[in-house]
């Protein structure tokens, strides 16, 4: 386990923010924390990062790497006068690094960052700067990597690209890393755990699969001739063009989607399920 | 070392470095323009009855009076513009968030506020460095040297020669309130963090102490060891008899008051969460 927190808490006067918080990451694992505006994830996040201090509870981190911990919060933060080429200069100088030219140009080539250009920061899209955030995190080799929110901002194309690199980083280069979204099929589909915060409590941990499908209350189902099909005449629907919003009930999605398959005039072309946030952030223990 | 060439290397970098250096040299111009087109009537004022008593020697509107001048500027708008520059140094840095992303990375809180009000001291030298350069060299260039006559409590008169060597000192002595007044300020950008509270309250920080200055107070304890009272030892310099003494003290404690408020300020960012 390269990170682990146990039973932290923080509270600001009277309000309690963290309530006897714990989580874990492991080497090359992609954990994800998900909850509602306010729920305590950034309060987390700076807690581990060492930016707030915790009023209990116990923060252990497996690592001999210099920097053990790697992140950004909210958005990135960049000196918006300098280029890319200087921010990591500065960010590495600051930590006593001293790299060569090359050493920076292959971190940004590994972000996806264009070495050639020296324009100030402040002109980048939000998508080349959490890249060059991401790439800052990287500095001086760090195990485990905390994202908070760095899907914020960008074009579909860019959260794409953002989990390509944190999948890369995690697979190929064994780095842990934890990160927080409100995208959650995007994350979904990106994490190995969830680790589920509301009120300052983790209400839910476990496989993301399994937390996403348990809070899945209805599905939207895109497909051909749904409107006549005989399965989901019995069923709770609501049609939509081309698309029909289905509240299975009882019966699994696995078996009305065999059914619906089953029938000649039907054809199913993708079943997105809509997860049911109240479902999902509610204190229940799968 | 390392943290301070870096914080060097990021006010080199911004545009507000320059924008203070034009400012210098802004108020250093237009007090020459003034003193060019007012100056000699100013002066004849006010040795109306002197001239018929005394001879002078030379132009008495010439460089060491010009520089002497820009020398009062150490009043208020010097000040004014390095609490200005040097409060933004942090400032800037919370509101761009970078002094979250700074302390994500393996440096501690003490050296990387250590480094900036090192790199504060380096920055106001070097101000006033450039300061006391391009004076000297634009005064002298456009207005020659010759006696110097300053208005204290009286009219007293230096020679051309001694009045360079009392200007160049009451420029290193008014460094040490220079650099007074740089520490307050990055200890108030410590305390507020955000940039406006903090220049409004440099500022009346400023005039507070600006006014504090002219009361009098029958204690000596009051004359030699409140802080408004220690910012003028460099205008001591212009007495007939240079009281080094006090001097000498009032230096001490204004360099202990910076010490001081400069420690609050580190002690306060060590504590402080970073949210």
């Amino acid at each position: 386990m390269i990170l682990s927190a146990v039973d932290i808490c923080k509270s600001y006067g009277s309000r309690k923010v963290l309530k006897e918080v714990s989580l874990s990451c492991r080497e090359g694992e992609i954990c994800g924390l998900i909850g509602p505006n306010g729920a305590g994830k950034s309060t987390l996040f700076r807690i581990l990062l060492g930016l707030v201090t915790k009023d209990s509870g116990t923060l252990r981190i497996s690592s001999q790497a210099p920097k053990p911990l790697g992140g950004i919060i909210e958005k990135p933060a960049l000196y918006g006068y300098l280029n890319a080429f200087e921010n990591l200069k500065v960010f590495s100088r600051i930590q006593g690094l001293s790299c060569s030219y090359e050493t920076y140009r292959n971190l940004m080539e590994q972000v996806g960052l264009s070495p050639e250009r020296e324009d100030p920061v402040r002109n980048y899209s939000m998508g080349m700067k959490q890249r060059l955030g991401l790439a800052i995190a990287l500095l001086n080799a760090p195990d485990c990597v905390i994202l908070d929110e760095p899907f914020s901002g960008l074009d579909p194309i860019g959260i794409r690209a953002l989990q390509e690199q944190v999948r890369h980083l995690a697979r190929e280069h064994g780095i842990g890393v934890l990160i927080s979204s409100h995208n959650l099929v995007e994350l979904g589909d990106l994490c190995d755990r969830f680790f589920v915060i509301n009120h300052g409590e983790i209400v839910k941990e476990g496989p993301a699969r399994e937390i996403l499908q348990a809070a899945a209350g209805r599905y939207l189902i895109y497909g051909h001739g749904l409107e006549d099909s005989a399965t989901l005449r019995l069923l709770q629907t609501e049609f939509r063009k081309g698309s029909v919003l289905l509240s299975p009930g009882e019966l699994p999605i696995e078996d009305i989607l065999k059914r619906l398959t089953g029938e000649t005039e039907v054809s199913v072309t993708a079943c997105i399920p809509q997860t049911n946030l109240s479902i999902l952030f509610d204190k229940e223990m799968i | 070392m390392d943290l301070i060439r870096i914080e060097l290397f990021k006010i080199y970098r911004q545009r507000k470095t320059f924008y203070a250096i034009a400012a210098i040299f802004v108020l250093e111009a237009f007090i020459m323009v003034s003193a060019y087109f007012q100056g000699r009537e100013f002066l004849d004022i006010l040795l109306e009855n002197l001239r018929e008593s005394f001879e002078f020697r030379g132009d008495l509107l010439n460089g060491n009076l010009i520089i002497y001048l820009v020398l009062n500027s150490f009043w208020f708008h010097i000040p004014l513009i390095l609490m200005i520059v040097v409060s933004g140094f942090l400032t800037s840095e919370y509101k761009d968030r970078t002094v979250e992303a700074v302390l994500i990375q393996p440096v501690s809180k003490f050296r990387f506020i250590t480094a900036k009000y090192l790199s504060a001291l380096i920055f106001t030298l070097f101000i006033l460095g450039i300061l006391v350069i391009s004076t000297f060299v634009l005064a002298y260039t456009f207005f020659g040297t010759g006696d110097l006559v300053v208005f204290l409590d009286g009219l007293s008169f230096f020679e051309s020669r001694e009045a360079f060597t009392r200007l160049a000192y009451a420029f290193v002595i008014g460094s040490v309130t220079m650099i007074f007044y740089a520490v307050v300020s990055l200890t108030l950008a410590v305390l507020l963090q955000e940039a406006t509270i903090t220049w409004i309250l440099a500022a009346l920080f400023l005039i507070g102490t600006t006014l504090f200055l002219r009361l009098e107070f029958e204690s000596d304890l009051m004359e030699y060891y409140f802080f408004p009272k220690l910012t003028d030892s460099w205008q001591y310099l212009f007495y007939a008899e240079i009281p080094l003494g006090v001097i000498l003290k009032k230096n001490v404690a204004l360099l202990l008051y910076t010490v001081v408020i400069g420690w609050i300020g580190i002690r306060v960012f060590q504590k402080r969460d970073i949210s």
